[in-house]
C-alpha cells in the first residue's frame, strides 16, 4: 500500500472484496458474462447484496449497510482490479445516492431491492454525448406524462430499475419509472465492459401520482452529489484496474525472454514502467483528494474533474503499453490484457474523458482566481 | 515562541502568516523562481524570521523550532507562493540540521542548531564530485585520521552557495577495502580551514551559485565526525530523504504555472481553444502532484516512509517545471529571445532565465533517469538477474 492507508473498515472491506472477487471476478468471470443478457452476473449481484456491497450507501433502515463513501470507493478499486461487470458505480453509487435522498414510498420499495441484490436501478440523466454533469434537461413531465430522450443510461437490462431526472415546469424533478410502461423505448447497445447501455425515448409515458420521488432543490442536491460520488467512484475503480494491469504487464515481462535477456532487464521498458507507475501514483493521490473535500462538504468540483481526468487516462495510458509489452500475445484475445484494455475504454469515456474533465477543472481554477477570457 | 501556533485554526494561521508578509516581506526580493536568496540576504530572511517567531517551521520545539504540523508547513509554503517570494535554500536548517538531530552528539547539536536558528551560520552540503555525480557513492575526497584530526584532501563540485556558506558537510572516503556505500564518513568543516578554496563556476542562468571546492591538506578536529567512522553513507541517505520530500513538492510548478498564467492573460490567449487544452494538462498535472505531495508527506511524518514514491515525486516535479517553462517560450512568442523580462503586461520575468533556472532540477540530487532506474530497481527487481 505504501503511503495509502486504509482504515480498520476498509481493511476488512477489501480483504473480503479480494477474497470474494478472487473466485467471482477476474478475466474468467469477465468472460463468462460478457455476451450474456442483462450485462453482467445477477446471481454474483445478489451475493454483494447479501456480502452489504449492494447497499453500502443506503440507510440502514432500508436494508442497505451504510458504511459511507470510504468504504465504497474502497470496493470500487477491487471492483476495478477485478473488472468486474457489476454495476457497483451506476446502482450501489450514483442510484443509490438519489435513492437515499427521497423518503417517497417508491424510493423505499426500490431501496430495498438493491440494497438485497434483488435488482439493479440505474439513474437516467444525460441527453446529449460528452456532457458532464447535470445538464439542463429537455426531458420532461406536463400533465402527468413525462416526454423526452435519454442517452447513454448505464447498466441497463430490461429488469433493471430506473429512475429518471427530468423538468416539471422549472423544478427538477426524478422520477421512477417501469421500463415495461407504454411509451418507453429502448435501444441497447453493449460496451466494451461487458454491460449494456441504451438510448431511451419517453413518449407520453404516464406516471403514477406517486412516481416523482424528488423534486426542486432536493432533486438537484441530490443528483448532484451522486455524480460527484458516481465520478469518484469510477476514478478509484480506474485506479484498480489501471493498477492490476501494470501488475499483470510486469509479470508478464518478468518471465518473458528475448535476446537472452527477460523483458524486464531492458531500461527503455523499466523507465516506460516507472512513469506509467507515477501516473498511477497521481491517480491515487487525485481521487483521495477529491473524495475527502466531498467527504468534509467542501466544493470539491475542481477535484473531482482532476480525479476522472487523471485516473482516466491512466487506465488509457497503461493499457496501450500493456498491449504493446505482451507483443504479438497482447493482441489476442486469449490474453487478459484486452479484457482490462476494453473496460478501459468504456470506464474512462464514461462520465467525461479526460480531455474535457482537464478543461473543467481549469476552468474551475480560473473562476476562483477571478480570470475569465 | 510562547504561544503554539499549532492551535491556531489553519484559517487563522493562514491569515497571520499572510499578514506578516505582506508587512515584512522586502518588495525587491517578489521575484519568484528566479531569486534566489544568498549570504547576506538569506541572513537577512533567517534573522526576520527568527525575531517575529516564524523559523524552523519543521524543527522540533525541544531545538527551538515551531514543531509545526505538517498541514501548516504545506500552508507557509503556499502562501509563499502566491506571495511570489524568492526561493531560499536554507541547507542548514533544511538539510543539515534533521540530520545532527538524529545523528550528532550533545555538543555538536549545542553547537551549530542554536546559529543556524538565529541565521548567523549558513552551510552548504558537500557530496558531489568530478566524477561522482548520479553515482555518488563512488566518491573519492578522502580523510585520514592524525592525532585529533581528520586530513581531507580532494575536489567537491556542484556545492551550491559554498561562496557564502560558513561550513560544509561533506561525504569523504575514509576506508577504501570495503563495499563503497561502506567506506564514506560525514564530516563538518569551517569555511575558512586554512587549505579550503572555492571557485564559483557561472551557469546558463547568470548566477554563480555552484561551485567547486578544493580540499588540500584540511585538518578538522575529530569532533567533527557525525555518527560513526564509515557510517556517513547512512547519515547522507537519511538526509537525502528530506530532500526529496522537498524537490517533490509542487513549488516551483506551482509559480511558474502562475506565470503562465498571467502570460496567457497578458498575451489575450485564454479563450484559445488549443492553449486552453495544453494549459488544462499542465494545471492537472499540478494539482495532482500536490495531492501525491502532501499526502505522501504526510505519510512520511506518521512514519510510513514510501522511497519508490518519493524517487517518483522529484522526477514528476522536475518534468512538470521543465513542461511548464517550455510553454511559457511557446506563449511568449518572439519575446521568449529576449535577454530582459517579457514586455507583456502583468508579466515582469525574464522567461529565458525561468527556462534556465528549470534545467539543472531534472539533473541535480540525483539525475531523473537515475531516479527511475532506482525506482524500477524497487518496483521491478534489479536488472539482469
Amino acid at each position: 500500500m505504501g503511503w495509502r492507508v486504509d482504515d480498520e473498515l476498509q481493511q476488512m472491506l477489501r480483504d473480503s472484496a479480494r477474497h470474494y472477487l478472487g473466485d467471482n471476478g477476474g478475466p474468467a468471470h469477465f468472460r463468462k458474462v460478457r455476451a450474456n443478457e442483462c450485462g453482467f452476473d445477477a446471481a454474483a449481484w445478489r451475493q454483494m447484496g447479501e456480502l452489504g456491497w449492494t447497499g453500502v450507501l443506503l440507510p440502514e433502515a432500508a436494508g442497505g449497510s451504510e458504511l459511507g463513501l470510504d468504504a465504497a470507493l474502497t470496493l470500487a478499486e477491487e471492483f476495478g482490479r477485478a473488472i468486474s461487470p457489476e454495476p457497483f458505480v451506476a446502482a450501489a453509487v450514483i442510484a443509490a445516492t438519489v435513492l437515499a435522498a427521497s423518503e417517497a414510498t417508491a424510493a423505499s420499495a426500490l431501496s430495498r431491492d438493491l440494497a438485497c441484490g434483488a435488482r439493479s436501478v440505474t439513474l437516467a440523466w444525460q441527453e446529449q454525448r460528452g456532457s458532464i454533469g447535470i445538464p439542463r434537461f429537455a426531458t420532461h413531465l406536463s400533465a402527468g406524462k413525462l416526454n423526452g430522450t435519454k442517452r447513454h443510461v448505464p447498466a441497463w437490462h430490461p429488469g433493471t430499475g430506473l429512475l429518471v431526472a427530468a423538468v416539471d415546469g422549472a423544478e427538477t424533478i426524478v422520477a421512477v419509472v417501469d421500463p415495461a410502461t407504454a411509451g418507453v423505448a429502448a435501444r441497447p447497445a453493449r460496451l466494451t465492459d461487458g454491460t449494456i447501455g441504451a438510448e431511451l425515448e419517453f413518449a407520453g409515458v404516464e406516471l403514477d401520482g406517486d412516481a416523482v420521488i424528488l423534486r426542486g432543490a432536493a432533486a438537484d442536491a441530490a443528483l448532484e452529489l451522486a455524480l460527484g460520488r458516481g465520478t469518484v467512484a469510477i476514478s478509484a475503480q480506474l485506479e484498480g484496474l489501471a493498477s492490476a494491469l501494470w501488475q499483470m504487464t510486469v509479470a508478464y515481462m518478468q518471465q518473458r525472454s528475448q535476446f537472452g535477456s527477460r523483458l524486464s532487464d531492458f531500461q527503455a521498458l523499466r523507465h516506460r514502467m516507472v512513469d506509467l507507475f507515477g501516473e498511477i501514483e497521481l491517480a491515487g493521490a487525485s481521487w483521495r483528494r477529491a473524495a475527502s473535500a466531498l467527504t468534509a462538504g467542501q466544493d470539491a468540483r475542481m477535484a473531482i474533474h482532476a480525479a476522472k481526468a487523471r485516473c482516466s487516462q491512466v487506465a488509457q495510458d497503461v493499457g496501450r503499453w500493456s498491449i504493446q509489452y505482451h507483443g504479438a500475445f497482447g493482441f489476442t484475445d486469449e490474453a487478459d490484457v484486452g479484457l482490462y484494455v476494453h473496460s478501459g475504454l468504456r470506464w474512462s469515456t464514461w462520465l467525461g474523458n479526460p480531455a474535457a474533465h482537464r478543461r473543467e477543472a481549469l476552468a474551475c481554477h480560473r473562476r476562483e482566481r477571478g480570470r475569465n477570457g | 515562541m510562547a504561544e503554539d501556533l499549532n492551535l491556531l485554526s489553519n484559517d487563522e494561521f493562514r491569515q497571520r502568516w499572510r499578514s506578516w508578509l505582506e508587512e515584512n516581506y522586502p518588495e525587491e526580493w517578489r521575484v519568484p523562481i528566479i531569486l534566489r536568496l544568498a549570504g547576506d540576504e538569506e541572513r537577512r530572511w533567517h534573522r526576520m524570521t527568527y525575531a517575529a517567531g516564524w523559523r524552523a517551521p519543521a524543527w522540533p520545539k525541544e531545538y527551538g523550532g515551531l514543531g509545526l504540523s505538517l498541514e501548516k508547513q504545506l500552508i507557509m509554503n503556499r502562501e509563499m507562493e502566491r506571495y511570489n517570494c524568492a526561493r531560499v535554500l536554507d541547507s542548514g536548517a533544511v538539510l543539515f540540521a534533521p540530520a545532527l538531530m538524529k545523528y550528532g552528539t550533545e555538543e555538536q547539536k549545542q553547537r551549530y542548531l542554536p546559529p543556524i536558528l538565529r541565521g548567523d551560520e549558513l552551510w552548504c552540503q558537500g557530496y558531489s564530485e568530478p566524477n561522482s555525480g548520479s553515482d555518488l557513492a563512488s566518491l573519492r575526497t578522502s580523510a585520514v585520521r592524525d592525532g585529533d584530526d581528520f586530513v581531507i584532501n580532494g575536489h567537491k563540485i556542484w556545492t551550491t552557495l559554498a561562496a557564502h556558506a560558513d561550513h560544509i558537510f561533506v561525504l569523504v572516503r575514509t576506508n577504501k577495502d570495503v563495499k563503497k556505500q561502506a567506506g564514506i564518513s560525514f564530516l563538518l568543516a569551517d569555511m575558512d580551514a586554512p587549505g579550503l578554496t572555492v571557485r564559483p563556476i557561472m551557469n546558463l542562468a547568470d548566477e554563480d551559485e555552484l561551485c567547486e571546492v578544493f580540499f588540500d591538506n584540511v585538518r578538522v578536529p575529530a569532533t567533527n565526525l557525525v555518527g560513526e567512522i564509515d557510517q556517513g553513507w547512512t547519515v547522507a541517505k537519511s538526509l537525502l530523504g528530506d530532500e526529496r520530500i522537498a524537490n517533490g513538492g509542487p513549488t516551483l510548478p506551482r509559480q511558474s504555472f502562475q506565470v503562465l498564467e498571467d502570460l496567457i492573460e497578458g498575451t489575450g490567449l485564454l479563450d484559445d481553444l488549443g492553449q486552453t487544452d495544453r494549459t488544462a494538462t499542465l494545471f492537472c498535472d499540478l494539482e495532482d502532484l500536490a495531492a501525491l505531495h502532501s499526502q505522501v508527506a504526510d505519510a512520511a511524518i506518521r512514519g510510513e516512509v514510501d522511497n519508490a514514491v518519493l524517487g517518483l515525486m522529484k522526477v514528476l516535479a522536475t518534468d512538470l517545471f521543465q513542461r511548464i517553462s517550455d510553454e511559457l517560450l511557446r506563449v511568449a512568442g518572439e519575446d521568449a529571445g529576449l535577454q530582459q523580462p517579457v514586455g507583456v503586461a502583468g508579466v515582469a520575468l525574464d522567461l529565458r532565465k525561468v527556462y534556465m533556472v528549470a534545467r539543472p532540477a531534472t539533473i541535480y540530487a540525483g539525475a531523473n533517469e537515475v531516479q527511475r532506474n532506482i525506482v524500477a530497481t524497487m518496483l521491478m527487481g534489479a536488472a539482469g538477474r
